[in-house]
């Protein structure tokens, strides 16, 4: 179990320095932040102070080093635009979009869950049409135009609850069926086909045979290893939908990273787009670890292998 | 509501089968009629659009559409915020959305399926470093990576197509990887290795015909992922540049007028939904009919 | 939609989201914008909002009067001008800053150095960079040197160079001003949320006869609100009182909404297509030839886009110029909306078919996308690039774009020179790279005598409007749009100044 860990462990560190290079290499290929530092309408001169006080006229490679430097040392340096570090801008946006993540993954999951497990009791039956159908819709359902439809709807034309903004509980209800609809479908197929598979196993055949409850023998030993992938599945959702929040972010005004990102894009704030962009591999590679070893918790097998 | 398991016929010709299957899966059928459809619309835009999609007319601006009270029949779903035929547009926004989808899904497809083959064929470092490729690409926010680079480079359709097909070639990885590792050792792959047949040509001729079936449900997955986050980058003005009759940048354009004329957003939306249900559905149908046992 | 039953519904959304926050009833002016201030610190901030955020917390030497542009003394009780190298200017006595440190010479000389220091990165250089030294001359009186002639010192020192308190500055530094700010204005911040909010509440010692006037209005609570829907439909629902940056379509539906009133200010921005005539760029551009930028200049009917886009009190243009601007001479060649003459001076440049062009440009993307209607009408294929304001920016400067649509907002300020000048005298934003025109700009800027400057620049704009070096399209407005329960009165300098707001 350790050198498992240890081993999916520096596979995570090793992918997480080679995407910042990555989008490093890509962000400053593509735009000057001097000029977007000094605004609209700035001098020649003030631009160039701003590049040799920020330190953008050194070579890329000398720029990477240093930022890779600080950053697995924790400093993940200074936003260009706001007079404060990026960690502090995270700090205070991180909470936010992490919660709308939680809500929409626990959505989807109260949501596709039962209804997998309700499709494949009855496989073929309306039920199951029809969560088929939900999957169906769901993945081919333009999130920023659903999201846009649900505020017309219960925003304009029946008002039960506030377009946008993150005051209250209330602004987290359309972000969070808006996103955790789009994974639903996902995670209700895997459920349907793991629960598939394992009713047709022999030991639940056996365990029926015996007479044992249906329910029980349902819920306590065909769901427990039916959901194995959906653990791992699930954190890979959370990974998508922390990424995915900078649109519906920016549709609901919600104050998290999705909306920072958004906002670093257009100020060309790289420093802070490239801290989001480590922050959300590093947080989707973690997710993936965690998925993996709930999975080895729960399925004993896997360890071994 | 889809039909979701075909049943198992016993002792047909494989044609026969198949076409069995496909006739019993709604879901394929469905999809199929709804892309012929938006096919054919695409194809015949110049013949069936009543006005030119480009043509303005700034006096003419938010005409209503039919339905509602001063529609008229010259522009059946009104006119957008430039007094542009909205049905024109929409109907020029299907070739545009098909041709991205298709363009980024040859170039994901060529890379992905590129990368997967050579990992599963060759195994060892060079699968390692593969599978480390895939991990890392996968680790990347796509939106977010796609949004920046085309916001600092200026985006247009070209860049578009790029971003979209350099970031979505993982599917098309994964799967020719696994779909390679099972075909390396069997009989004629071997035969042939043994026969003294180029590597290169091994590959081609052998290894890709034989895992074609799994990548074109791959490929319908992508091109149906890539038109919605094309949808998306134009949405958030960073995708395709006007004039073009984007259907994401109409929905953009659209939301000004969110709460006043909501019809602006809801046609092209419409129109999205049902291009992307149509490739979604044809793809798990094609899926469900060339393996049927084949689980998820 | 009606919009009756718009408005009812959007009362009914909000009023579930919150609590209502009461305007008048508790004194307290709910603003928002869509901008997120980097930090309070004026000299660290380049985001428009920061100017009028400044007004409110500090003040500067002199005022200039909004109405009559006159400058007027405000922390300084006089000034001299000795020579125009130096000035000497009297301090008011016995005002104190929000923390109660008491405002003298030191600080105007502390501000002063500190600000002029290249080392400490103001960010706006231009602001600061013709001061020499400053020194001081006794407890209330400094004197102020200048490294060259500065025509717009005054506009500077009645503007961004705002009064820090030396001590606390000194302390706490530009972060810790950022997010607690000090000055000796009308209103003193008592919270900032980075980003999202800012709570301004009166300042009751604030000296009588300033010639800003006396604070009015208790409570002023600043929200960040990106979204233009939504701000509207607090704006609706009483739980903001007051937003700017309305669009023309919006302003004009929330026109009909009995509790706001909308009111509209023409600004000094000013939009303009570049072409690159002296083929800068190397591209050998169709936009070289001066039949191509004319033909161009009659293909786009701007009136219409005027009346149909950009509406409020915004006019088209024909000089390189606003025409509130000294020196702005509107008697220029003038482009009218031909699409004939178009087309055949477009056949005469030897593109009868026309020709397919990068069009860049970097805000107001339907005004973009309709001048690219008329241009297509004539045969002309533009491609559009939209850029990121900086990248665009980038661009120019490089010498990498033929043609172009862009702003100018002259720093508000009401001289030809802030952008005639600016443009055309052979700076890397200059296109046209005429000598005469740079000849002409020069006399211009220099001369003291305002008849000649107004010669000068008459002839280099109509050699501009001649040679269609740009083609000057309109100006801009604001959309102001507040409830019923509040005087305020917008400026064409985009300046909110809330601390003139009060309630009816």
């Amino acid at each position: 179990m350790t050198r498992f860990f240890v081993q999916r462990l520096g596979l995570a560190l090793l992918v997480a320095v080679f995407v910042s290079l990555v989008s490093f290499l890509m962000l400053r290929a593509a735009g000057d932040p001097a000029i977007a530092i000094a605004g609209e309408g700035a001098a020649q001169a003030d631009i160039e102070n701003i590049r040799i006080q920020y330190g953008f006229d050194r070579p890329l490679v000398v720029q990477y080093a240093d930022w890779l430097a600080s950053a697995l040392a924790g400093d993940l340096g200074r936003s260009t635009y706001f007079n404060a570090t990026v960690a502090e801008l995270l700090a205070e946006r991180l909470p936010i979009t992490l919660t709308l993540g939680l809500c929409a993954l626990s959505f989807s999951i109260i949501v596709a869950v039962p209804l997998g497990v309700l499709a494949a009791v009855r496989p073929n039956s309306l039920l199951d049409r029809l969560a088929l159908t939900i999957a169906v819709f769901g993945q081919a359902l333009p999130n920023f135009w659903f999201a846009l439809i649900l505020i017309v709807l219960l925003s304009v034309q029946f008002p039960i609850l506030p377009p946008s903004g993150n005051e209250t509980w209330a602004h987290f209800v359309m972000p969070t069926i808006v996103l955790g609809y789009y994974s639903m479908p996902a995670i209700m197929r895997l459920t349907r086909t793991g629960m598939l598979q394992v009713l047709r196993a022999d030991y639940i055949r056996t365990a029926r045979a015996k007479g044992l409850d249906p329910l029980t023998v349902l819920f306590k030993h065909a769901l427990r290893n039916a959901i194995i992938p959906v653990v791992s599945l699930s954190a890979v959702q959370f990974g998508y939908m922390l990424g995915g929040s900078v649109i519906i972010e920016s549709i609901f005004a919600l104050h998290g990273v999705g909306q920072l990102a958004w906002e670093s894009i257009s100020r060309a704030d790289l420093p802070t787009v490239q801290a989001i962009v480590l922050v959300l591999a590093v947080l989707y590679v973690g997710l993936t670890l965690i998925g993996d070893l709930l999975n080895a918790w729960l399925d004993p097998r896997i360890r071994v292998a | 509501m889809i039909q979701h398991v075909i049943d198992e016929p016993i002792q047909m010709s494989p044609r026969r089968l198949l076409w069995r299957r496909v006739r019993g899966h709604a879901g394929l059928l469905i999809g199929s009629a709804i892309l012929t459809v938006i096919l054919a619309v695409a194809a015949l835009a110049p013949f069936i659009a009543p006005h030119d999609p480009y043509h303005q007319d700034l006096l003419n601006r938010l005409a209503p559409p039919i339905w509602q009270t001063g529609g008229t029949w010259t522009h059946i779903l009104g006119a957008d915020q430039l007094g542009r035929d909205y049905l024109s547009r929409l109907i020029y926004g299907a070739q545009l959305s098909l041709f991205i989808g298709a363009a980024a899904t040859l170039i994901s497809g060529l890379i992905g399926t590129g990368l997967g083959v050579i990992a599963g064929y060759f195994g060892g470092r060079i699968d390692m470093v593969i599978m480390f490729l895939i991990t890392a690409r996968l680790s990347m926010p796509v939106v977010l990576v796609a949004l920046a680079v085309a916001a600092l480079l200026g985006s247009s359709l070209t860049i578009v197509i790029l971003i979209l097909g350099f970031l979505l070639w993982d599917r098309f990885a994964v799967v020719a990887r696994s779909a390679t590792m099972q075909l390396r050792s069997s009989d004629y792959v071997l035969a042939a290795r043994c026969a003294g047949c180029p590597t290169w040509r091994l590959l081609v001729s052998e290894i890709l015909p034989n895992i074609g079936d799994a990548l074109i449900v791959v490929a319908t997955l992508e091109m149906a992922h890539a038109i919605l986050l094309e949808a998306a980058l134009s949405f958030l003005g960073m995708g395709v540049q006007p004039p073009l009759p984007s259907w994401g940048l109409m929905i953009s354009e659209g939301r000004d007028f969110l709460f006043f004329e909501p019809w602006l957003i809801m046609i092209p939306g419409a129109a999205l939904f049902a291009l992307v249900l149509g490739i979604n559905l044809l793809g798990d149908g094609v899926r469900d009919v060339t393996a049927p046992d084949g689980g998820a | 939609m009606k919009t009756t039953a718009l408005v009812t519904a959007l009362l009914a959304s909000a009023a579930l989201a919150a609590p209502a926050l009461a305007g008048k009833a508790d004194d307290t002016l709910n603003i928002a914008w869509s901008g997120e201030l980097p930090t309070l610190d004026r000299y660290y901030n380049t985001l428009r909002e920061g100017i009028p955020v400044a007004r409110l917390i500090w003040d500067s030497l002199l005022f200039k009067d909004p109405a009559t542009r006159e400058y007027k003394p405000l922390l300084a009780k006089s000034y001299t001008v000795v020579d125009a190298l130096t000035v000497d200017f009297d301090l008011r006595e016995g005002i104190t800053f929000h923390n109660g440190e008491p405002f003298d010479a030191d600080d105007v000389v502390y501000t002063f150095t500190y600000a002029a220091d290249p080392d400490n990165g103001v960010l706006t250089q231009r602001n600061v960079n013709w001061i020499d030294r400053v020194e001081k001359l006794g407890p209330y009186s400094v004197r102020l040197i200048l490294k060259a002639p500065t025509p717009a010192m005054l506009e500077y020192l009645s503007g961004p160079l705002v009064i820090y308190p030396n001590e606390y500055y000194a302390e706490v530094g530009p972060e810790g001003m950022g997010r607690a700010p000090v000055g000796t204005g009308p209103y003193r911040v008592t919270e900032v949320e980075p980003g999202r909010s800012i709570t301004f509440v009166k300042n009751d010692g604030y000296f009588e006869g300033s010639p800003k006037g006396q604070p009015s209005i208790g409570t002023i609570v600043q929200r960040t609100i990106p979204d233009q829907n939504t701000q509207l439909a607090e704006l609706m629902s009483g739980r903001l009182d007051w937003i700017w940056k309305v669009s023309a379509d919006m302003a004009e539906r929330l026109a009909r909404v009995p509790a706001v009133t909308v009111a509209n200010e023409e600004t000094m921005r000013v939009g303009y297509l570049m072409f690159d005539a002296s083929n800068r760029t190397g591209n050998a551009s169709p936009v070289n030839d001066v039949r191509v930028r004319r033909a161009i200049s009659h293909a786009i009917d701007r009136q219409t886009i005027v009346d149909t886009l950009v509406r409020g009190a915004s006019q088209v243009v024909h000089s390189a110029c606003h025409p509130e601007q000294f020196g702005c001479a509107q008697d220029v060649t003038r482009y009218a909306y031909d699409p004939d003459k178009a087309r055949a001076l477009l056949a005469e440049a030897g593109y009868p078919d026309g020709f397919a062009i990068d069009f860049h440009a970097y805000r107001n993307r339907p005004y973009a996308e309709a001048m690219m209607g008329y241009l297509n009408a004539v045969g002309i294929r533009p491609n559009l690039v939209y850029l990121k304001y900086a990248t665009l920016r980038d661009q120019v400067y490089a010498g990498q774009i033929d043609f172009t649509f862009m702003t100018w907002g002259s720093y508000s300020l009401h001289d030809v020179s802030a952008i005639t000048s600016h443009f055309f005298k052979a700076t890397k934003d200059d296109y046209a790279r005429d000598d005469d025109v740079i000849g002409w700009l020069e006399t211009g800027d220099t001369s003291v005598d305002p008849a000649e400057r107004r010669d000068a620049y008459a002839q280099a704009l109509q050699r501009i409007a001649d040679q269609a070096y740009w083609l000057p399209l309109f100006t801009y407005n604001v959309n102001y749009a507040f409830t019923n329960d509040l005087t305020f009165t917008p400026t064409a300098d985009e300046i909110p100044r809330f601390y003139l707001a009060s309630w009816k």
